[in-house]
């Protein structure tokens, strides 16, 4: 699957570390990640491959005991800084989380949930208009264009997930942020994503954390290895599946641990 | 006597209990045990003191009807009523333990001779026929060990009906709590017409006491409308919630979202020490200190406050509920997923945000649920109101003026003298009934609600 990026860098990280109280998750993290590429982070349970993905919108501010060093720069932005404005960030840096989490709202509330509260839509009918777009491009409009107004924790675990997809793009993040997106679904809906991934990443900058090495082979143009906190290796994802550098990854890829 | 046959019947079965372990280790020996030896010994005691102990206490709860009627059985023919038999049949039995100090004639001397003679009877036979039992019950279980039959299901089934005894005495007791209410209040009602007790608006007891002789139906048809006192209740109620949902869901959603987790360690214990204070300590505080201090902010703005107010008493009230509303708050709001505080902040929406656009309404079903527990507890409430808002039933949606509830006038009616059988007293029934029935259906609709909650989430 040969990538459509631009090769510009959108976000790039140098030294980051990261502690959970007296304790070090992260080591020295640095990576670029490119624009309008997926990028996938994969690695063994706790290697920080969550965490480093907290990173980029800040989520880890929610837990207390959580410092996070060094530079994460996105577009010339330092996102690692107090001074920056977390509500700004967030709006261009959406999130799909592990389990699905919509609202327990009605399905157009929680497509308009970011729209409304960022103050996106002038009208009823321009909010509706950014409803059906988001749900269209989550290969979900189809499915409930007629049930709007039910509750989003109604529907199907896949449906859900693509429902917090509709959500993350509605306020049109530049970059998109998944959490092993599809480990709560089923192959089918595994592969409704996947397949939306490749579409969304025509506009969006995405970085997937994923346990699947195979998810990561088929949606991903670079991949990163994480290991006990730190990134042991990073490059194009043929190259890593095929040919990786270093014997751990070669390691974890085959199978051997993990 | 009784205290040493009890004694007996539980020191055989604890050492039935050793006997049978041992017994089983002697099997052991010959043939594989059907269940642990100490299910053997279970076994063995059970049947040596349950059949006892059951025989013994029905005996004991039916031998008085019994010996009674037999003492009784002498005076039918002299067309007594009920009330004197009793009577007779009371100093019968003073009589036989020499505590009698009235006349004596022949016959009740006479009876309380047969009186000993039967209860002496009673007495030897409750012992032949219990230690029969327990010998009887001892040997069957014996043979049963012996044969080594199946040991742990009967075990195990005499155990279940020990616990469905324990829920069945409890479930007994509560109806006959509310039968005994009911039956009350359904005399009252014959004398009190239903409807003027839910409709009328006067509520002046004391005036139907008349000395020796019923009451006058026309004035009885007017002392006893609860429409005060209910209105009161709600009132003085509405109040408290006045005070108690703002202060209180305010304090739950700090605690909740809000507080560090070194506050909350102490903020939390403390606002629960309020919910400790016992309701009398809120009363006098009302009654002393709110209230005189509401008389004089009202008096120096010109108006006129009795100086017990439904004020004092219901905003007190309310800070007794605080803790109620603020800790179940708390806990329905922490109980919310924190993956949906997650996809909101996720979102780029701020602290308040997200807890008024999702974690409120997410928990208001339990929210909703723990402010109608509160209510009902602050129409159960009466410590507070007996002190400090005055007990003159006043119809009257000013709460600077004194006003009375459901509880206060029961207690107003209950304390002192009193005479069964009268209207004023069996009205404090009607009014238990009437509370147990509101509180009853907000509790329920409570409960439904918070259940329908957890439903949603777990």
């Amino acid at each position: 699957m040969r990538g459509n990026g631009t090769n510009m860098t959108k976000i790039s990280a140098k030294n980051v570390n990261v502690f959970y109280g007296s304790k070090q998750a992260l080591f020295d993290v640095s990576l670029d990640i490119m624009d309008k590429e997926v990028t996938a982070l994969i690695g063994p349970s706790g290697c920080g491959k969550s965490t480093f993905l907290r990173c980029l919108n800040r989520m880890n501010d929610v837990i207390d005991i959580c410092k996070v060093e060094g530079s994460i720069k996105m577009d010339e932005l330092e996102l690692n800084s107090r001074k920056l404005d977390v509500v700004r960030l967030r709006e261009n840096v959406g999130m799909v989380f592990q389990k699905p989490n919509p609202f327990p709202k009605t399905i157009y509330e929680n497509v308009s949930y970011g729209p409304t509260i960022h103050g996106m839509a002038q009208s009823k009918s321009e909010l509706d208009q950014i409803v059906e777009m988001s749900l269209k491009k989550a290969a979900l409009w189809e499915e409930v264009k007629d049930r709007l107004d039910e509750i989003g924790t109604g529907l199907s675990g896949g449906q859900q997930q693509r429902l917090c997809i509709a959500r993350a793009i509605s306020v049109s993040p530049e970059v998109i942020l998944m959490d092993e997106p599809c480990s709560a679904l089923d192959p089918i809906a595994t592969a409704q994503i996947e397949e939306l991934i490749d579409d969304l990443k025509k506009e969006h900058t995405i970085v997937i954390v994923t346990h699947s090495m195979s998810q990561a082979a088929r949606v991903s143009q670079k991949t990163g290895f994480f290991h006990l906190g730190k990134l042991i290796e990073f490059g194009d994802t043929e190259k890593i599946f095929k040919n990786p550098d270093n014997q751990q990854t070669q390691d974890y890829i085959t199978g051997r641990f993990g | 006597m009784n205290l040493v046959l009890i004694s007996l019947i539980l020191l055989l079965g604890f050492s039935s209990y050793y006997f049978g372990r041992k017994k089983a280790t002697i099997i052991q020996s010959s043939q594989r045990l059907t269940a642990l030896p100490k299910f053997y010994g279970y076994y063995l005691a059970i049947w040596c003191a349950a059949p006892a102990l059951i025989i013994f206490s029905l005996w004991s709860v039916f031998e008085p009807t019994i010996v009674k009627n037999f003492i009784l059985a002498d005076y039918l023919d002299q067309n007594l009523t009920k009330n004197e038999l009793q009577l007779i049949y009371t100093k019968v039995k003073a009589l036989a333990l020499g505590t009698y100090t009235g006349d004596i004639n022949n016959f009740l001397d006479n009876s309380a001779g047969k009186y000993i003679q039967i209860k002496n009877m009673a007495n030897n036979a409750k012992i032949v026929i219990v230690l029969a039992a327990l010998i009887l019950s001892l040997s069957y279980a014996y043979q049963s060990i012996k044969k080594n039959n199946r040991m742990r299901e009967p075990v195990e089934i005499f155990l279940k009906w020990v616990l469905f005894t324990a829920s069945l005495a409890a479930v007994l007791v509560t109806i006959g709590i509310v039968f005994s209410l009911l039956f009350e209040a359904i005399r009252f009602f014959q004398s009190v017409r239903i409807f003027d007790f839910i409709f009328g608006t006067h509520w002046y007891p004391a005036k139907t006491f008349v000395r020796d002789g019923q009451p006058d139906p026309e004035l009885m048809k007017d002392a006893f409308g609860a429409v005060p006192l209910f209105a009161g209740t709600f009132f003085i109620a509405f109040i408290a919630m006045c005070v108690a949902i703002p202060v209180g869901l305010l304090s739950g959603i700090y605690l909740a979202e809000y507080a560090t987790r070194k506050v909350r360690k102490y903020a939390k214990p403390i606002i629960e020490i309020l919910a400790g204070i016992p309701t009398v300590v809120y009363g006098f505080f009302a009654a002393l200190t709110v209230g005189p201090f509401v008389k004089e902010i009202g008096n120096s703005l010109g108006l006129e406050v009795s100086s017990e107010s439904a004020l004092a008493a219901g905003a007190v009230m309310g800070v007794m509920i605080i803790p109620f509303i603020s800790s179940l708050s708390d806990d329905v709001i922490s109980a919310v997923p924190q993956n949906l505080r997650d996809g909101s902040y996720a979102m780029g929406a701020t602290k308040s945000e997200t807890i008024k656009k999702v974690i409120f309404p997410a928990a208001l079903p339990g929210i909703v649920g723990s402010i109608l527990l509160a209510v009902s507890r602050a129409v159960g409430e009466t410590m507070i109101v007996v002190m400090a808002s005055g007990l003159a039933a006043n119809l009257t949606a000013n709460p600077l003026e004194s006003t009375s509830t459901i509880t206060a006038q029961i207690v107003v009616i209950l304390i002192g003298d009193q005479q069964f059988g009268d209207p004023k007293t069996q009205a404090a029934f009607a009014l238990g009934i009437s509370l147990f029935v509101v509180t009853l259906f907000l509790n329920v609709i409570a409960l439904t609600v918070v259940k329908k909650y957890r439903e949603k989430y777990e």
